[in-house]
């Protein structure tokens, strides 16, 4: 098994763990900020789907890799306003509503794609932009770190720096602590004369997105396409990620990782003759066993403070 | 307020449920496809004896493979014999395939044909209530043991005869020395699914490999499913990482994630069932100059060559056959790229293989059959 240590210790392996992090940060972060408000959003597999083939279609039509990404996040921003509009004005549950734009989704974005494209499973006849990598001016010199930390598609460092710009608006900006306040207790936030409807409305924008952010990543930089269902689950993981996470940025961050390596040892174990259906229940079993330790120190958590009821 | 919300919630439920369900309706077919409850009312009664043929789907079409492949043989069909023809695409929801199979069944429909060995079940249970329809099932063979099934005809392809050209095609890139093959004489096989189909495909193309060079290795990697194209692309990467220059993926849409990672590495794949040259010629040359061929799974003439056996009334119901090179049922694509990529000698090799594979002078062994620890002798043989 000296082989398999070789593996994990190659470049490669480090380089190939960020790339499988990056949409699965992104949708972490969005989860964050909206249940940070009080307001699950578990729309993220749709909303990353729909902005995947939004920027392939605008970046196809315009020629422009910049364009297709703004769409991607208008189009993820859109759907988080659309989860609003149900959730808040006309009180429908929010679960259900997300439910119903993950579905809509799963089926609208092949519709949709057939009627731009005449294509249904991919969309390969569209002349679509895959966004730069970057290389980072001094890190990308130093041997062993400079192949794992640069050179990754931009997306992959936006959203490494997301985890700080976060950080900072959630617990260091009035907009932050109105979010914080409005998901502790909706009631008290009210009685001191802050917008509830407000403040969840642009909770659940920012998470779209975010979600946007992550659905281009995954069609403008992972693969260079759109293809049926691509997002594959990704954007329930991020809430696992989320909840692993503890809700925090850095958290989230560390989840996300975990979640992102666990992927990667997938990919990298089945050099060796291991059984595929075992190496494929990794992420799985990394993900039941973060969930006992995440009870486990909820319950040490709630018995600390038996206020803390977070959704 | 309330009422209205929900209303408008119902709606959108709806709609996505719709959406989801159908892909869309053939632009050639007014009747939708999303309806498979309710299809096929015989609008000309004129035309009493054309042939009438169904072809369901456990999918939907656009895989640029597989189902395509199956529609557009119907399609031949319809041209040729003049036949009134009908796709239903049952979407990739298992719950729907059953009642499906019950409603068409029930209807008058002089063929009914379906595919996969996901429907195979289905089948056994289901054609011996109907003894007077005629069914065709590719791609798996029902259990004639299990119940009457003289009416039901099915159709296995010899992938592992088509995956012995691509392994020996690929055993010669890797030793070669092409423009983008290496020193390591390690090829790449990316499957979908660690399933008999699958592997009937990994045991031809190792033994075509060995049979070029023995001290090939292969690196196999299975994603895991028939979708998920970035996992696809991320394991064809761990293997273009470690060695190899030329992949063959077998994984439906996923395995197409392997051609974006041979352009990221700039390195060699094969694609499989369809032509997947073909796929990114227009939007992607470059991508497209680095799949050297497909191995193709024509199921189109495998369906043709069924419905004209039918009307000839030598159809074999009650039985299987393996369709192979001979039939015309596999091969690899014979496109521009291979043409210009593959060095004529090789392809003239190839050939030959073919040949002698047609006549039997090599014997390709089948995964089908084999026992699992048969197989994985072979997968450790050549583990690199």
């Amino acid at each position: 098994m000296a082989n398999l240590m070789d593996i994990i210790l190659s470049t490669s392996f480090g380089y190939a763990v960020l790339r499988v992090t990056t949409p699965i940060l992104f949708a972490t972060l969005g989860a964050l900020i909206s249940i940070k408000a009080g307001v699950v959003n578990i729309s993220m597999e749709g909303t990353m789907l729909t902005a995947a083939l939004t920027g392939v279609v605008i970046s196809a039509v315009t020629g422009s890799g910049l364009a297709g990404l703004v769409a991607a996040v208008l189009a993820g921003m859109l759907l988080g306003l659309m989860l609003a509009y149900f959730a808040l004005n006309l009180k429908t549950d929010i679960i259900l509503a997300a439910i119903a734009i993950n579905l809509m989704a799963s089926g609208g974005t092949v519709f949709a794609l057939y009627i731009i494209s005449g294509d249904r499973g991919i969309s390969s006849s569209l002349a679509s932009i895959v966004l730069p990598k970057v290389q980072i001016p001094l890190i990308h010199q130093i041997p062993v770190v400079g192949a794992v930390l640069s050179n990754h598609n931009i997306l992959t460092y936006v959203a490494l720096l997301s985890v700080i710009v976060v950080y900072v608006l959630i617990y260091k900006t009035p907009l932050g602590l109105r979010i914080r306040a409005v998901g502790e207790n909706a009631h008290a936030a009210d009685s001191v004369g802050i917008s509830v409807i407000k403040t969840q409305y642009i909770a659940l924008i920012m998470s779209g997105a975010f979600a946007g952010f992550g659905g281009a990543f995954m069609s403008m930089g992972y693969v260079s396409w759109f293809s049926t269902n691509m997002t594959a689950g990704r954007g329930f993981i991020a809430l696992a990620a989320e909840a692993l996470g503890m809700g925090r940025p850095f958290g989230v961050l560390l989840t996300s990782l975990l979640f992102g390596t666990a992927d990667a040892l997938a990919n990298a174990l089945q050099a060796f003759r291991i059984p595929s259906e075992f190496v494929q229940m990794v992420p799985y079993v990394v993900t039941i066993l973060g969930l006992v330790v995440y009870a486990k120190r909820r319950q040490s958590m709630a018995q600390k403070h038996k206020t803390e009821d977070r959704v | 307020m309330k009422k209205y919300s929900s209303i408008v919630l119902i709606l959108l439920l709806a709609l996505a449920l719709t959406l989801s369900g159908c892909g869309s309706p053939e632009p050639e077919e007014p009747a939708p496809a999303d309806e498979p409850s309710a299809p096929a009312e015989p609008g000309e009664e004129a035309e009493e004896d054309a042939l009438r043929v169904v072809l369901l789907l456990n999918g939907t079409l656009g895989d640029r493979s597989f189902f395509d492949s199956a529609n557009a043989g119907l399609e031949m069909i319809e041209d040729e014999f003049g036949a009134e023809v009908r796709t239903i695409e049952m979407s990739y929801d298992q719950t729907r395939w059953e009642p499906t199979l019950w409603e068409v069944s029930e209807q008058d429909w002089d063929i009914i044909i379906l595919g996969t060995w996901q429907m195979q079940e289905y089948l056994q249970e289901i054609a011996p209530e109907f003894p007077d329809n005629r069914y065709i099932i590719f791609d798996t063979a029902v259990d004639y043991s299990v119940a009457d099934l003289s009416n039901v005809y099915s159709i296995l392809y010899k992938q592992n005869e088509g995956s012995f050209l691509a392994g020996a095609l690929a055993a010669n890139v890797t030793s070669s020395d092409m423009e983008l093959a290496n020193e390591q004489k390690m090829i790449g096989f990316l499957g979908g699914m660690d399933i008999p189909v699958i592997n009937d495909f990994l045991v031809g193309y190792i033994e075509g490999a060995l049979y070029v060079d023995e001290d090939v290795k292969v690196y196999v990697s299975y994603i895991g499913g028939f979708d998920d194209s970035a996992t696809g692309k991320e394991m064809a990467l761990a293997q273009y990482n470690a060695g190899a220059d030329i992949g063959f993926n077998v994984a439906g849409q996923a395995g197409l994630g392997q051609l974006d990672a041979a352009k990221e590495m700039n390195k060699y794949a094969i694609g499989v069932d369809s032509d997947q040259a073909m796929v990114f010629a227009d939007s992607d040359p470059e991508k497209a100059e680095l799949v050297l061929t497909s191995m193709l799974k024509r199921v189109d003439n495998s369906l043709f060559r069924a419905v004209e056996m039918h009307l000839d009334g030598t159809l074999p119901y009650g039985e299987a056959e393996e369709l192979g090179l001979v039939e015309e049922a596999i091969g690899l694509a014979n496109n521009e790229f291979y043409q210009n990529n593959v060095s004529e000698e090789l392809r003239a090799e190839l050939a030959e293989m073919a040949d002698m594979i047609a006549n039997g002078d090599i014997t390709v062994s089948s995964a089908m059959g084999m026992t699992t620890d048969e197989l994985n002798e072979l997968r450790d043989s050549v583990r690199p």
